[in-house]
């Protein structure tokens, strides 16, 4: 098995995992989770893009850059949840939904 | 120069109603000054594109890709409908002056009809098919939102529905017909696509043609799509002059004008388009001959006389409907307007109720006289030439049973056209309506559309040599004005044909008389009132919009899960996609 198989592998893995935990996930906190799993997963798939093609260099800077918009789009998240937890009083998605009423 | 003006008249409208909307509705007097500023201006710079004429496309902006050239291809016949929605455009503005004082909502009123102005002259000028159909679309967005206007109504709501509806569904026939084409020329350009149209396959053309004459009978509310732009009366009434009188709903003539020659040979398409036209000239007139909203009636003849240029287009007399286009665009301007004026001073639309309106308005009645006498066909107004000109097409071209059809529809033009003004301007008053004549600016579009109706027909000539020398894959006979009057003064169809109008003038003052007659056509009447059961078809059309889309609705949860099973369900579609292309 080469390197890259073993990735693409892993991307899948990740990805799978990131929407399986967004379909089921009812709790805030636990969708931005993850959404962080998501992420890592199209990072994986950048890096690994890098190697197919043979520019290792421009995948791996396109993998930094992301990683610090995610870490902020982390934090943003667990703040925003705090905030709706402290007004709302409940960190169920079903119930902040406001759509359907 | 012509990239200027073109540029200009479009985006000056768009301007002027982003200009109405930062100046707020707590300034109406600059709110008005400023929509007639730029109506005005919008006008001039379209009848400066006069000298300017040509079928070289102005302007070409690569988009790349799926969407092509957006071109503006100022011909003869972009530039005559721009101008006639811009001129009646700045007009309408100037007469909403006083017919829209006072309300609250002045700057929604403005905004829409300025985009409305700006995009119906897109849709004219531009030269690609799917830029056609955006513009398209912008003026049913208009459309609807200026018919449901006065939104706490739930009558004007239903209607602008209405019309959203079925000129949408016109609205696929003209995007399947675009993407087809596109599929098989590999541009939306319409001129290359005249240009080839005869090498395509012949059931794609096929395609191609009846998708378009169901996007145009639907926009020009022709048979069987007729019952929306009735339903449309109740949008302000300069809404109704400009767009359900004088543009928009010319937009499916200009349709079937634009691409006659390439549908031409298409088997049956020329006799279909003759039928539809037919149809709904007859049975709109029918329909106005038994209307009592005074909206209603002018509604049913806009149909009635849409029904005609089309007609004429089936029988191959394009510049007859196009002629006829223009005259129509001046005079039901002016009656609608007049209109207006009516209901504005007395405050009702029902027709049993006004009744010798005449001596309090005299100015009103003045000038819907003159609008009622160009649409009868009357000698010298502009109405009778250019119907004498679409009835002498049909009399060469088509086959006699459809001219006798248009013979008679003329006579019911006249007819229906004179119970009109005699229910409300002649006879006893009715009821006691408290009536004020037509207000200063009100006058002034009132006075300049009747000018226009009774001198436009002078143009008769200028306009076949501007058609003729820019559209290069019609064919156009030269025809000048005096050649035009002679022509039809000596030919015996035309005393016929004017026979048949005073006939049907006669007919209405001798009703007493006929009662015997009445009463035999009262079942006709009724079905009439009823707009010959397409009222319920096109109702129905409705009901299965709006009960698809409340079922739809389950699927607009707001609920995360669902949004992401949404998302990764697209996914796997577009990879097996993907995989399957490969």
């Amino acid at each position: 098995m080469t390197t890259l198989q073993i990735a693409v592998i892993g991307v899948l893995g990740l990805i799978g995992i990131g929407l399986y935990g967004l379909l089921i996930a009812r709790n805030l906190i636990k969708v931005i989770v993850a959404l962080q799993v998501l992420v890592k997963g199209a990072l994986l798939a950048l890096v690994a893009a890098g190697l197919a093609s043979g520019k290792l260099n421009l995948g791996q800077s396109l993998a930094v850059m992301v990683i610090v918009v995610d870490t902020v789009v982390a934090v943003i998240g667990l703040a925003l949840a705090l905030q709706v937890k402290r007004r709302m009083g409940t960190l169920d998605i079903k119930d902040l939904s406001t759509l359907k009423k | 120069m012509i990239q200027a003006l073109i540029l200009l008249t479009m985006g000056l409208p768009w301007l002027g109603g982003l200009a109405v909307w930062l100046t707020t509705n707590k300034h109406p007097r600059a709110q008005h000054t400023l929509a007639v500023v730029f109506a005005v201006a919008t006008g001039s710079a379209a009848l400066l594109l006069l000298p300017y004429a040509s079928a070289t496309p102005a302007i070409v902006i690569p988009l790349g890709g799926l969407f092509g050239d957006l071109t503006f291809t100022p011909d003869g016949l972009s530039v005559f409908l721009a101008i006639i929605a811009t001129v009646v455009g700045s007009l309408a503005v100037i007469f909403s002056v006083n017919y829209m004082h006072g309300d609250k909502q002045l700057g929604r009123y403005y905004e829409l009809v300025l985009l409305f102005i700006g995009a119906m002259a897109g849709l004219a000028l531009t030269g690609s098919l799917l830029f056609l159909f955006v513009f398209w679309e912008v003026t049913a967005f208009c459309s609807f939102a200026l018919i449901a206007f006065n939104n706490d109504d739930p009558k004007a709501v239903a209607g602008g529905i209405k019309a959203l509806i079925i000129t949408s569904l016109g609205g696929v026939g003209l995007l399947s017909g675009a993407l087809i084409i596109y599929a098989q020329t590999g541009s939306y350009q319409i001129a290359a696509f005249l240009e080839r149209a005869e090498t395509l396959p012949k059931e794609v053309l096929a395609l191609v043609a009846f998708g378009f004459l169901i996007a145009a009978a639907a926009k020009s509310a022709q048979f069987p799509f007729q019952t929306w732009l009735p339903d449309a009366m109740e949008a302000p009434t300069p809404v109704s002059a400009l767009i359900h009188a004088a543009t928009m709903v010319n937009a499916g003539v200009y349709l079937l004008a634009r691409f006659f020659p390439a549908f031409e040979g298409v088997a049956g398409w020329t006799t279909a388009v003759m039928i539809v036209g037919l149809l709904s000239a007859l049975l709109a007139g029918l329909m106005a001959l038994v209307a009592t909203d005074l909206k209603r009636a002018l509604a049913y003849s806009t149909v009635s006389q849409l029904g005609y240029m089309v007609y004429a287009i089936g029988a191959g007399g394009v510049y007859a409907s196009q002629f006829h286009l223009l005259s129509h665009a001046v005079f039901k301007a002016l009656l609608f307007l007049a209109a207006g004026a009516v209901i504005h001073g007395v405050g009702t639309r029902d027709m049993r109720q006004m009744g010798g309106l005449g001596s309090r308005m005299p100015f009103t009645r003045t000038v819907f006289v003159i609008g009622a006498l160009a649409l009868a066909g009357i000698p010298i107004f502009n109405g009778f030439w250019s119907k004498e000109l679409i009835l002498e097409a049909g009399l060469h071209e088509g086959s006699l049973w459809a001219y006798g059809v248009a013979f008679f529809c003329a006579g019911l033009t006249a007819l229906y056209t004179l119970r009109m003004v005699y229910l409300v301007f002649f006879g006893k008053p009715r009821s006691h309506l408290h009536a004020h004549d037509a207000q200063p600016a009100m006058k002034v579009s009132l006075g300049l559309l009747a000018l226009g109706s009774v001198t436009t027909w002078l143009l008769a000539g200028p306009l076949s040599e501007l058609l003729k020398s820019t559209l290069p894959f019609h064919e156009f006979h030269e025809l000048r004005t005096g050649g035009m009057i002679q022509e039809v003064i000596t030919q015996p169809a035309t005393l016929a044909a004017l026979a048949v109008i005073v006939a049907g003038g006669l007919l209405w003052w001798q009703r007493q008389r006929l009662t015997g007659l009445t009463r035999m056509l009262q079942g006709l009447a009724r079905m009439a009132t009823n707009s010959f059961g397409f009222e319920a078809i096109n109702r129905g059309v409705i009901r299965v919009t709006q009960s698809t889309a409340e079922a739809l609705r389950v699927t607009q949860t707001g609920l995360l899960s669902w949004n992401v099973a949404g998302i990764a369900i697209g996914l796997i579609v577009v990879l097996i996609l993907l995989a399957w292309g490969k």
